[in-house]
């Protein structure tokens, strides 16, 4: 879906009269059209690599803080242009370091905040704030604000209409001044989300003011160090607070076609016999291979007992309730065009075996491509019984995850996830040790 | 067979909608319905856990039972349901709250306009309401009249009606209940229910017919030479004798729930999978229906009414020998009838439509054979190559079969019928939800998708106006033939079919 803009310009206000301002604009309207009962969602929305490439000069702004096709094109040119690894994610941190290293002065606009994708407009969300880091250190803060009224596919008496914030400045300054009136802003009686649309590892300060004020959190932990990422999701669980991760939103495909696979009851002796499990992944970071693996010994009541951390692969062993071990094993592989989205889940193999002779045993092979699913067949995986299927890695948007996240979340963690995290940080402990 | 253990990837990976707070008001609690098919779909949607922790459910009847009464009489009744999950009825009966109330008295509308006053800040159900009339079909004017004079109605967006079948005894009196209910309410807050379109495979038609290509481009007259559905039972008419005997098969099943299968099986693709696209198709399938002849319909019409049957073990009694029924009556148990559909897609392909009681198999299916091959090259094992059908199972043993030609084994060239099975038990595993738990959920998430709408219910019952105008003015030229029990029907529904060279499918 195309992105929506504002119809009228965000009118700039100073930041101590933007709630009073947002107070009296609801107030003087007639009681009829007053704003959508829904929630509030904030965004954090750095776009680091897009004010880098407009600042250099290597497209053309404004910056709107949409991943666009074209930005993608020109940080992967960039990537090989650069001499980087060609496994290199265009959300890494060596790019960006590198992109920093070339800013001009250059003038742009930027209308982070009056751009978002209609998706997550036809929610209706009632207040979307968007806090807009920028790269200039030394950027006082400014705030804007605007109201709107999406335009409905069906006939609506009435519009249901929602304001809109933008908190731009550098991180200092959101950090001081900010935060401040955030708290202001939230509409008592309505849920607020914070979609932290940047890396994890970074402004922990502003992240931490979050969690501590019982925003519901919408996370990606593809983009931030598996340690920090954890420790964020250890927290939300102990405090019991919602927390929602896009990258686990995107294994959705492979745990359904899993389970696909077990649906029919002539499979699902499989399941108990499984030896061993091979997931790979292109990237470096492992968490989502670590998710899927935890669910899975989650729903077959496995438990773990060991790991081996050995040049960055990954061996797990679990064990059945009579004792027989499960081996699995994370595999990173590099990619020459990998995802925007690091350690990415692209084939799983899982071989369960009941007797001695091979063609009475079975393997199961998932694979985001044919050759994927040719690269796990080897090694005599056809002497089994193979149940073969292709998953394509077909990602949509980020903020069309956050949408059906908004749209379908009863606020509170998934129970599934939930359960995967507390396997995962179990695993995770003995992962330094 | 479904498997007894579940898949356990399975579990908690479907997303399902979530019921926002609300309210849930059956009129005519006391009614089989309410303990056979209401209280336990949502059970069973507390047991999904679907059901929010602010929820009320309240009944209302003319008894004057009390909370505590009304729960103890819904816990006897769904014993064997609420066996192994005690602890969950005990948390849900919590839900369950009772108002004795005569919907024809004002002072009681009044009353129970109160008490969910009450009961919405109890259970802080954000006022929102959905009212379910479960009464006899005489009251559903009565009682929208009511809810709207007490005002319970008023807010579109927080207030559902929901009305069982049959909604109206005919053309004329389902368009003057039509005007009656929308007066009182928004057509977007009236939820027609009809529970054949909350099976799972009823829907499944539709993905079946529009996620795939292969069926599309042949689900037309160029391929597809006759479409049959059937719906029969094996019971008699048991304890409703009293509601039979005035409706009979044409308005207790044929205009409902056959003719809504006939909608999805014929409807046009909707251009988006929303509620308003996928009601404009149906309306307008059942706007091109009509009777195969409408001017003479005694000759597209079999009515039946079973007899005695059964064994020397177990006489099963014949209609008017059961109790309640009048000993010369005249209600058809059994009818069968052909319809053509005037469009481009259907137009000169017969859909025979039957339904009946005490017949051998209780089943619902629709078949759709497809034309004869050009020319015959191969002999067959059997008299005559059968031609290729599509079987879609709505219940039992839910699926669909495929029947189609292939080289019997031998050295000669001869050719025999093989079939091609998908069962949602060996595919699936895992029984699917009754009609009542799917459809009770969507009106309370205010989904209108498998509901009918006013102008489907009233070109419903007009496709059949000409047979019951004929069984109401000059029922000696559509006469009751009898049939013995736990037969597939009089054999003049047979001739029906006989007359076009077609025979009924035997499952």
């Amino acid at each position: 879906m195309k992105p929506q803009l504002t119809l009228q310009a965000p009118l700039e206000l100073p930041y101590q009269e933007i709630s009073n301002y947002l107070n009296q604009l609801w107030i003087s309207e007639d009681e009829d059209s007053s704003g959508a009962n829904t929630f509030t969602l904030m965004i954090w929305q750095p776009a680091w690599l897009e004010q880098c490439l407009v600042q250099s000069g290597l497209i053309n702004g404004p910056i709107t803080g949409t991943l666009s096709p074209e930005i993608i094109k020109v940080a992967k040119n960039l990537i090989i242009q650069k001499g980087l690894s060609r496994t290199c994610s265009i959300n890494s941190q060596e790019l960006l370091t590198l992109l920093k290293g070339d800013l001009t002065n250059k003038d742009y606009e930027d209308f982070r905040g009056q751009f978002f994708e209609s998706s997550i407009s036809t929610l209706n969300p009632r207040r979307l704030i968007t806090l807009a880091p920028t790269l200039n250190k030394e950027s006082e803060i400014k705030t804007f604000v605007s109201a709107y009224c999406p335009l409905s596919d069906n006939t609506v008496k009435q519009p249901i209409c929602g304001d809109l914030v933008v908190i731009r400045g550098d991180s200092n300054s959101i950090n001081k001044k900010g935060l401040k009136i955030i708290n202001e802003l939230s509409i008592k009686d309505l849920p607020t989300w914070l979609w932290w649309n940047g890396s994890l590892d970074e402004s922990s300060e502003i992240f931490d003011y979050f969690t501590n004020h019982g925003i519901r959190l919408i996370i990606d932990t593809a983009n931030g160090s598996p340690k920090r990422c954890l420790e964020i999701l250890n927290q939300s669980i102990n405090l019991n607070k919602a927390i929602n991760d896009l990258n686990w939103v995107r294994l959705k495909s492979w745990r359904e076609s899993l389970a696909m696979i077990f649906d029919p009851p002539s499979r699902r002796p499989v399941l108990e016999h499984i030896t061993d499990i091979d997931i790979d992944i292109a990237g470096g970071n492992f968490l989502q291979a670590l998710f899927l693996i935890s669910w899975i010994s989650d729903k077959l009541e496995w438990v773990f007992s060991k790991i081996d951390n050995n040049e960055g692969f990954i061996k797990i062993e679990f064990k059945r309730n009579n004792g027989e071990k499960i081996l699995t094993s994370i595999n990173h592989l590099p990619l020459g065009n990998p995802s925007i989205h690091s350690g990415q889940v692209i084939g799983l193999r899982l071989i369960s075996k009941i007797s001695e002779v091979q063609k009475n045993n079975t393997c199961v092979i998932l694979g985001c491509e044919s050759v994927e699913c040719m690269r796990l067949e080897a090694g005599g995986m056809a002497d089994m019984q193979l149940i073969e299927q292709v998953v394509p890695n077909t990602f949509s948007s980020s903020e069309s995850d956050v949408s059906k996240l908004l749209g379908s979340s009863r606020g509170n963690t998934s129970p599934l996830f939930e359960n995967a995290i507390k396997v995962s940080l179990e695993i995770f402990k003995s992962f330094n040790k | 067979m479904p498997s007894a253990l579940s898949n356990p990837l399975r579990l908690g990976l479907r997303q399902e909608r979530v019921i926002p707070p609300q309210c849930l008001v059956i009129f005519g609690a006391s009614g089989d319905l309410t303990h056979r098919k209401l209280i336990p779909a949502l059970f069973e949607l507390y047991l999904q856990r679907r059901i929010p922790s602010e929820f009320a459910i309240v009944g209302c009847a003319r008894r004057a039972w009390t909370d505590q009464e009304f729960n103890a009489r819904m816990k006897a009744k769904l014993a064997n349901q609420i066996s192994g999950n005690e602890k969950e009825w005990e948390q849900f009966s919590n839900y369950l709250f009772y108002e004795p109330v005569d919907l024809q008295q004002n002072d009681h509308v009044v009353r129970l306009s109160k008490r969910l006053n009450e009961i919405d800040k109890l259970q802080a159900t954000h006022g929102n309401k959905t009212f379910y009339l479960s009464v006899s079909p005489n009251f559903y004017a009565s009682g929208c009249k009511a809810l709207k004079a007490a005002r319970l109605i008023d807010d579109p967006k927080k207030s559902r009606v929901v009305i069982e079948k049959p909604f109206g005894r005919d053309y004329s009196s389902a368009k003057k209940l039509n005007r009656i209910v929308q007066s009182c309410a928004d057509e977007s807050q009236i939820y027609r229910i009809d529970h054949y379109l909350g099976k799972e495979t009823v829907q499944n038609i539709l993905v079946m017919r529009f996620a795939n290509t292969i069926f599309e481009p042949i689900w037309n007259r160029n391929y597809i030479s006759s479409v049959q559905i059937t719906s029969s039972e094996t019971v008699g008419v048991e304890d409703r004798a009293g509601y039979y005997e005035s409706s009979g098969a044409l308005r207790d099943m044929l205009q409902n729930h056959l003719t809504q299968m006939l909608a999805v099986t014929a409807m046009e693709p909707p251009g988006k999978f929303e509620p308003e696209a996928i009601r404009n198709e149906k309306a307008k399938v059942l706007q091109a229906s009509k009777l195969a002849d409408e001017d003479e319909p005694w000759n597209c019409c079999i009515r039946g009414q079973y007899a005695e049957g059964g064994n020397s073990l177990k006489r099963l009694k014949g209609y008017r020998d059961e109790d309640g029924v009048n000993l010369n009556s005249t209600t058809e148990t059994y009818i069968a009838t052909k319809v053509f559909i005037d469009n481009w897609r259907w137009q000169g392909v017969p859909f025979y439509l039957r339904t009946g009681k005490r017949l051998p198999k209780r089943l619902g299916e629709i078949v759709l054979t497809f034309k004869d091959v050009p020319v015959h090259l191969f002999e067959s094992t059997i008299i005559n190559p059968s031609p290729n059908q599509l079987i879609l199972r709505i219940q039992p043993n839910e699926g669909a079969t495929f029947k189609f030609e292939v080289k019997s084994p031998g050295s000669g060239m001869k050719s025999r019928p093989v079939e091609m099975e998908f069962s949602y038990d060996e595919s699936f595993g895992e029984p699917s939800d009754e009609g009542y738990v799917r459809l009770l959920a969507d009106a309370m998430l205010s989904d209108p998708t498998l509901f009918t709408r006013s102008d489907e219910v009233e070109a419903a019952w007009k496709l059949y106006t000409p047979l019951i105008e004929l069984m109401e003015n000059a029922p000696w030229k559509l006469p009751i033939y009898k049939y013995e029990s736990m037969t597939w029907g009089p054999p003049e529904s047979d001739q029906l079919l006989s007359k076009d060279n077609i025979f009924w499918r035997r499952p």
